[in-house]
């Protein structure tokens, strides 16, 4: 049986290959010809610093390399303290913690996040709203320290925990709660505070941009596997990595010891910290 | 009889290649892209100013530096991190607060330190811990700056200043000595002992084996080499580290000015003397020195001028 023939050609068209490039920081498909991830501004020309002991250095985004979500636009300007400018379609919004906020188009409607549990939000000392921008137009963020902008675009069904205060910005398509740390030796010695922010994706994708302070390295856990972090450094983790305290003790002769308290983190999943940690006094 | 007539002539010996690094002197073949001991970039030319301050060297990311049988790994660029991967027989010691992660089966102990009583009226680190291998282990501080990387050849000897040591390899000798630098002011019926250096400094020795020293520096490094006798003020909360040859003491200048404000004549900067031979290294972001002012009743030797 022959197959129908093109008129105009006589042969059966070619489907030519569809080449792409992965990015390895996010996963997203990007055009062969592209230098940077177009969903977390990674470069894509070169390997991802790694080290032996299996971190991965965040990537370190182009100054000025623009990121795509929605209809709208992400571009990160500066390297020390960096700047994450928003360019909002119609339509399209972002939250954030509003001190984070550097300058915004006066046209940029702004409104207020909706939460539940305002009064243990207060008692936890974090911020009791979460502020809005609404497009079109331009709204840019930045922090107060030294550090890299993390960008993570969330695919479908993700969930991630994040240390508080540490968010920059989310598009408003990923949903955001935040859940109460378990035990109370986590909440006392664990230098998390009582609650971590959760940020979770339905059935479209969003981006998620963090500021650590330092460098972000970024490891992947297997299922079981375990590493004690300072916890302070904690940035964010899978919410299928498990997050104990685990006390080191140490004894002196003379001073009678003291407790170190250490984040002992349990796979599956990634786990980021900040080399700039917020340093907790032990007991 | 073997005449060696008629066979492939013997191959010429390679000839022996060497490197000797610029910042820490060690000698390598230079095949590398760094040096193993301190990491610097091989084939960077050091960069020295005209007043003769060489900046520390570029390091790339991930750069590896060898001591006994371990390894560490410098990583990061703004808040660098110290990566270490100890062998069974190695080990290192650090003030407790600079730990970043670890294996779980690396053990952590308390090293013994004397005058942990003075130790503590000093405002230093009471607790010096310990990591034993074989496993991975992690250090970096909380502050934006540079990781200064100090092979220490044998019988070598520094001085450094409070706060700034991140860690040491077991063959290096912890010891700390009073500064000797300090004033006293007195304001009203009040006295006050100033001490712009801190009261004490760490002192890291070598005895027969190298060993590697780990200092976090805020801002970046310079480094000079001083002649002997050669004098040079720095800000004393600017000071990394000296070669214990080098001497110290405080100075103080007093401005000249056209007309003079009330109280004016207690204007002075404050200055911390170094005098060669030696090496001095001083970091670029460094805090104010307390000195309000007061008038100063006594010092640890010091030399002034007036302009």
């Amino acid at each position: 049986m022959a197959y129908p023939q093109s008129p105009s050609t006589g042969t059966p068209p070619a489907q030519a290959p569809i080449e792409r490039i992965q990015c390895q920081w996010c996963q997203g498909i990007n055009e062969k010809t592209a230098l940077t991830c177009q969903f977390c501004g990674a470069t894509l020309d070169i390997r991802d610093l790694v080290s032996e002991s299996g971190w991965r250095e965040a990537p370190r985004i182009r100054d000025m390399t623009e990121i795509h979500f929605s209809r709208s636009t992400c571009q990160v300007e500066g390297e020390i303290v960096p700047v994450a400018e928003i360019n909002l379609a119609q339509g399209d919004a972002v939250y954030f913690e509003h001190h984070v906020l550097l300058w915004k188009d006066a046209s940029v409607p702004m409104s207020v996040l909706q939460l539940p549990g305002g009064m243990k939000r207060m008692l936890a000392g974090m911020p009791f709203i979460i502020s809005v921008a609404g497009g079109p137009g331009r709204v840019a963020f930045s922090r107060d320290a030294t550090g890299e902008i993390v960008v993570l675009p969330l695919h479908p069904g993700m969930e991630l925990d994040v240390r508080e205060h540490a968010f920059l910005l989310a598009s408003n398509n990923i949903g955001y709660s935040f859940v109460r740390i378990k035990g109370l030796r986590n909440i006392l010695f664990g230098g998390q505070g009582m609650f971590m922010d959760r940020f979770i994706t339905q059935n479209t994708a969003g981006l998620l941009v963090l500021h650590g302070y330092g460098n972000v390295f970024e490891r992947v856990l297997r299922p079981n596997e375990t590493i004690l972090i300072e916890p302070g450094a904690f940035l964010y983790k899978d919410s299928s990595v498990r997050m104990d305290v685990q006390a080191q003790q140490l004894t002196s002769g003379l001073f009678g010891g003291t407790a170190m308290s250490l984040a002992l983190m349990t796979g599956p999943g990634r786990v980021g910290i900040q080399s700039m940690y917020v340093h907790h006094v032990t007991e | 009889m073997n005449t060696g007539f008629g066979q492939n002539p013997p191959s010429p010996m390679p000839a022996q290649r060497t490197y000797t690094c610029s910042w820490c002197g060690t000698v390598s073949d230079g095949t590398a892209l760094s040096c193993p001991s301190c990491g610097a970039t091989i084939n960077v030319k050091a960069i020295v100013n005209p007043a003769g301050w060489m900046k520390a060297p570029g390091r790339k990311d991930m750069a590896k530096l060898n001591f006994n049988k371990s390894v560490c790994q410098i990583e990061g660029k703004y808040v660098p991190v110290a990566d270490f991967n100890l062998a069974p027989e190695d080990g290192v010691y650090f003030a407790h607060h600079v730990l970043l992660w670890k294996d779980p089966s690396v053990p952590i102990t308390m090293m013994p330190l004397r005058g942990g009583w003075k130790r503590a009226l000093a405002g230093m680190p009471v607790l010096m811990t310990q990591a034993h291998g074989p496993g991975r282990i992690a250090f970096s501080r909380d502050a934006p700056g540079e990781m200064l990387a100090l092979p220490l050849q044998p019988g070598h000897r520094v001085d450094v200043r409070e706060h700034l040591f991140l860690v040491a390899t077991h063959a290096v000798a912890y010891d700390f000595f009073q500064t000797g630098v300090w004033f006293t002011t007195k304001n009203g019926d009040e006295s006050e002992t100033h001490y712009p250096l801190g009261m004490m400094m760490d002192r890291f020795s070598t005895g027969n084996l190298p060993g590697l020293l780990l200092l976090h520096a805020s801002g970046n490094v310079f480094v000079r080499e001083l002649a002997p006798g050669q004098a040079i003020l720095i800000k004393p909360t600017a000071l990394i580290f000296k070669d214990s040859t080098v001497s110290m003491h405080l100075h103080f200048e007093h401005p000249n000015s056209g007309w003079q404000l009330w109280m004016s004549w207690q204007q002075r900067y404050l200055w911390l003397r170094l005098v060669g031979p030696g090496r001095v290294a001083i970091q670029s972001a460094f805090e104010p020195v307390e000195d309000d002012g007061a008038s100063i009743t006594n010092s640890s030797p010091a030399t002034r001028q007036n302009w």
